[in-house]
């Protein structure tokens, strides 16, 4: 029992932040109908920009973020404009997978270049340290994590609920034709959602950073992950991707913590299949009236 | 006259709209009814509930005295009800002789036969000449003209001998002598059995054609009768000149 | 196809058969084999990928499956003649495909893009049980094969000769799709697989067979490279880079075309042995083949195969018209190009 629920606590915790990550791969989908398999990488980039910054400047993670989320931000427009706008619309969908699982390589590839194929671990004064509340241990950094997420989450809810830009994007994924009639410029909401994926990468590798040692392959882990979340979740609902990222992540901590370690992957993958035999649309996708 | 085809008491919701509302109408062998209704008024909606392609959140479809609810359209099509779609969908990448083919034969073993096998082509001959599109029998259906797409995609259903075709919109976007082809294909076509339900907007095209008449408005029937009773009636006007 | 297309393709096996007669090296014959087995797993990929449009991201994992059941088949047992591992190949197609079948049940249901989700997710699953399963599969310690009985001379031999079979298998497998009303079938799902479905195409039975048949031929290809090896470690087994490679491959060459997969196996795997010759770590080749992956992507996306046979039509209409003074009517002039240009007469 007493297993189960440190499972649940760490599961919680950790699940925000692949909320967060989830976030910003499901807002991709959303606007422009691309599984973007370089999610996991670019979360891994953020995590090596902020163990840089860190390392040689001594910068707090957590106040690197700004700073990293502008930088990758402009990467993740690049790749918009110069990867996937030039695609050809009728085999975009296809196309586009393997464009961004190209892209993924290409940054495993820089990274392992920069900063070669070790691991690496961001280790600030404050990784180690944690409270025990009743019994339970919870790690100081990764409160700190579940809160950082909670906030960036917030943030990504009200530029998507309260702005101009928010509400072009909402137009775009419920109806991209619809929305071009009314006068959206949808290369403009393409290219600063795909910075707004790549931004909420660069914030959750930080924490990524912060919470486990990473080297360039750990995107492999990171991907199969946030796809079944956004599976689960719905493929472009933003809140479902929440709620999934955080019933997977406690899912697979009490799977690790009750039965073994090497099983919790497994967990991903069975839950991805139940979803799709149950509920394909997912959680709270809607079924689309497709090509009907 | 037996019917059909019943739909009885079905209903679709998107997003809080109710596209198709409580609706419940039937089509009687060999009629060729027709479907109209202001934009909006749930047609096509039930065309895709009807052959399978949209699920009903709640109601009853029965095809040739067989409840065939949440069927799939697979299935129905091989049972002998057959649709077209309102933007004709037909292959682009393949010939206008394999779009034919490629409706027929659908038993498994036949999957491993030749691609245009000796029997289908024999068929497809006979259609081909038909529809006066065995010019053309060789070419992409990509460089096929919009209405002989439509003619094509027509054609292409009436392969598997259905009992029932559902039309929509044959006449959208296609020139006056194509539309004169596609009546007078109909009529061929139902003098040899086939029953038909159109939807359409062209009247003249209707009232030359079609009876009985369905009225679909807000997703329910409002009318259905003689097409000369249509224009008097006071319901249909309403629907049709707004509130 | 023709009798120019059977000629070819018997010059073409004529050839590899001939092949190791003329005196080459070991490392020659190396690089031969790894092409061979890039070329199967290409043309494989195609049937699924290529002729259905279901672009799957799992079959590294397929490839790995094949591996370790040949090497558990052949746990503990000493090697007679060593060819038994050649003869129990089927067998490890069946397995993958077994595995594969409820797999691709699942996510073909709905629409492609949630199926490349999951396979790929399915990828990795298998690389962490391959690292994780110890009693299985021994971790990333790996498993190790019998030794084949083989004289050093001929060594690759079995090897080749096994794989030239199960090349030519899986084209006779394309060449068939192409000539049968599967394939027929196929082009109409990739197309427009609604339309498909509503007008009584076998929709899912195509799909998942495409799918088992193209993942067996997967797992085979694993199982004679595992033999090859005679050592298995995970991180080689499973290889997200085997999937791009083949994927890479057959979109380079041309996607469900009989000929376009093969011919990117031979450029690319030629390519990538002379790559990871000559720029040593694997670090910048990976950086050397995203970017190759990228640009082949974008200016290529059709692949060679089928953006040559436009070419030839684009030019063979040019003469047409010529030759009836600009008047020919379109459609006698765009006639004998269009029917070439059909998915079914691929190359």
């Amino acid at each position: 029992m007493h297993a189960l629920i440190q499972g649940v606590i760490l599961g919680v915790l950790t699940g925000g932040v692949y909320a967060l990550m989830a976030s910003g791969q499901t807002l991709i989908f959303g606007i422009m109908k691309v599984v973007n398999l370089a999610q996991g990488a670019m979360v891994i980039l953020g995590a090596y920009l902020a163990y840089q910054l860190f390392t040689s400047l001594g910068l707090d993670p957590f106040l690197a973020i700004p700073i990293t989320t502008i930088a990758m931000f402009c990467l993740g427009v690049v790749v918009q404009l110069v990867f996937l706008r030039p695609l050809r619309r009728d085999d975009k969908a296809e196309l586009s997978l393997l464009v961004t699982f190209a892209v993924a390589l290409l940054i495993e590839g820089s990274l392992s270049l920069t900063w070669k194929t070790t691991y690496r671990s961001i280790n600030t004064s404050y990784a180690n340290s944690s409270w025990t509340i009743l019994g339970y241990q919870v790690t100081e950094v990764r409160f700190w994590a579940f809160v950082l997420s909670l906030v960036a989450l917030g943030l990504l809810f009200l530029l998507l609920n309260r702005t101009r830009f928010g509400r072009a994007v909402r137009a775009t994924v419920q109806n991209p034709d619809s929305a071009r009639l009314l006068g959206v410029d949808s290369d403009m909401v393409s290219a600063l959602g795909f910075g707004l994926g790549a931004a909420t990468a660069a914030a959750a590798g930080s924490v990524y950073g912060l919470l486990y040692p990473f080297f360039p392959g750990s995107h492999y882990d990171l991907i199969s992950r946030l796809l079944s979340i956004v599976v689960l979740g719905g493929l472009g609902s933003v809140g479902g991707a929440v709620i999934a990222g955080v019933i997977v992540s406690t899912s697979s901590a009490v799977v690790a913590s009750t039965v073994s370690p090497a099983w919790s992957e497994m967990t991903f993958f069975v839950i991805l299949l139940l979803v799709l035999l149950i509920r394909p649309q997912g959680l709270f996708g809607t079924v689309g009236r497709g090509a009907l | 006259m037996s019917d059909l085809l019943s739909v009885d008491h079905i209903t679709k919701v998107f997003g809080g709209v109710r596209a198709v509302d409580d609706c419940s109408l039937s089509v009687a062998e060999g009629t060729i009814t027709a479907l109209i209704g202001p934009n909006g008024s749930g047609k096509t909606t039930l065309f895709n509930m009807i052959t399978g392609y949209l699920p009903a959140d709640s109601g009853r479809v029965a095809f040739a005295g067989r409840d065939v609810t949440g069927s799939d359209p697979g299935r129905l099509y091989r049972a002998g009800l057959s649709r077209t779609f309102q933007q004709a969908r037909v292959f682009p990448q393949l010939s206008v002789l394999e779009n034919l083919v490629i409706a027929a034969g659908y038993r498994w073993s036949q999957l491993f036969t030749r691609r245009v096998a000796a029997s289908d082509r024999a068929r497809a001959d006979d259609l081909l000449e038909e529809f006066r599109l065995a010019p053309v029998a060789d070419l992409l259906a990509a460089e096929l003209s919009y209405g002989q797409r439509k003619l094509l995609e027509f054609a292409a259903v009436l392969m598997s001998s259905p009992r029932l075709v559902l039309l929509d919109e044959p006449t959208a976007g296609v020139n006056p002598v194509m539309i004169e082809t596609m009546e007078r294909h109909i009529r061929s076509r139902h003098r040899s059995g086939i029953t038909f339900l159109i939807v359409e907007h062209d009247m003249t095209f209707v009232m030359r054609l079609c009876d009985p008449v369905i009225v679909l408005d807000s997703g329910r029937e409002i009318f259905s009768g003689k097409p000369t009773d249509v224009q008097s009636n006071p319901l249909v006007l309403d629907a049709y000149l707004g509130a | 196809m023709n009798r120019a297309g059977l000629a070819r393709g018997g010059v073409f096996f004529a050839l590899l058969v001939a092949l190791p007669f003329t005196g080459l090296a070991h490392w020659q014959l190396n690089l031969l084999i790894f092409v061979l087995m890039f070329a199967t797993m290409s043309s494989g990929w195609n049937l699924v990928g290529g002729f259905a449009g279901y672009p799957s991201l799992g079959h590294a994992a397929f490839f790995g499956i094949g591996a370790y059941s040949m090497g558990l088949i052949f746990q503990g047992h000493t090697l007679g003649s060593g060819y038994e591992p050649f003869f129990l190949l089927p067998v490890v197609g069946l397995i993958g495909a077994l595995i594969g079948w409820p797999i691709a049940l699942i996510s073909m249901r709905t629409r492609a893009d949630v199926f490349a989700i999951v396979t790929i997710t399915f990828l990795f699953v298998v690389q962490t049980l391959a690292f994780n399963l110890h009693s299985v599969t021994g971790g990333s310690q790996g498993l190790a094969l019998p030794t084949p009985p083989f004289a050093e001379v001929h060594f690759e031999w079995p090897y080749y000769y096994t794989l030239v079979i199960l090349l030519a298998v899986v084209m006779l497998i394309t060449y068939g799709t192409i000539r049968s009303k599967l394939g027929l079938s196929l082009v109409a799902v990739r197309a427009d697989e609604d339309k498909a479905r509503g007008i009584g195409v076998r929709v899912n039975g195509v799909k998942v067979l495409a799918f088992a048949v193209s993942v067996g031929i997967t797992a085979m290809v694993g199982g004679v490279w595992a033999y090859y090896e005679t050592f298995i470690y995970p991180q080689f087994a499973v290889d997200p880079l085997i999937t791009i490679a083949i994927v890479l491959m057959t979109f380079l060459g041309g996607r469900a075309t009989l000929w376009g997969p093969v011919l990117g196996a031979i450029i690319l795997e030629g390519g990538q042995q002379t790559l990871a010759y000559n720029l040593g770590g694997s670090q910048f080749y990976l950086v050397a083949y995203a970017l190759i992956f990228l640009v082949i992507m974008l200016l290529l996306p059709r692949g060679i195969l089928p953006t040559l046979q436009d070419k030839l039509r684009m030019k063979g209409r040019a003469r047409r018209v010529d030759a009836t003074g600009g008047t020919g009517s379109v459609a006698t002039a765009v006639r004998p190009g269009a029917v070439a240009s059909t998915q079914g007469s691929g190359a």
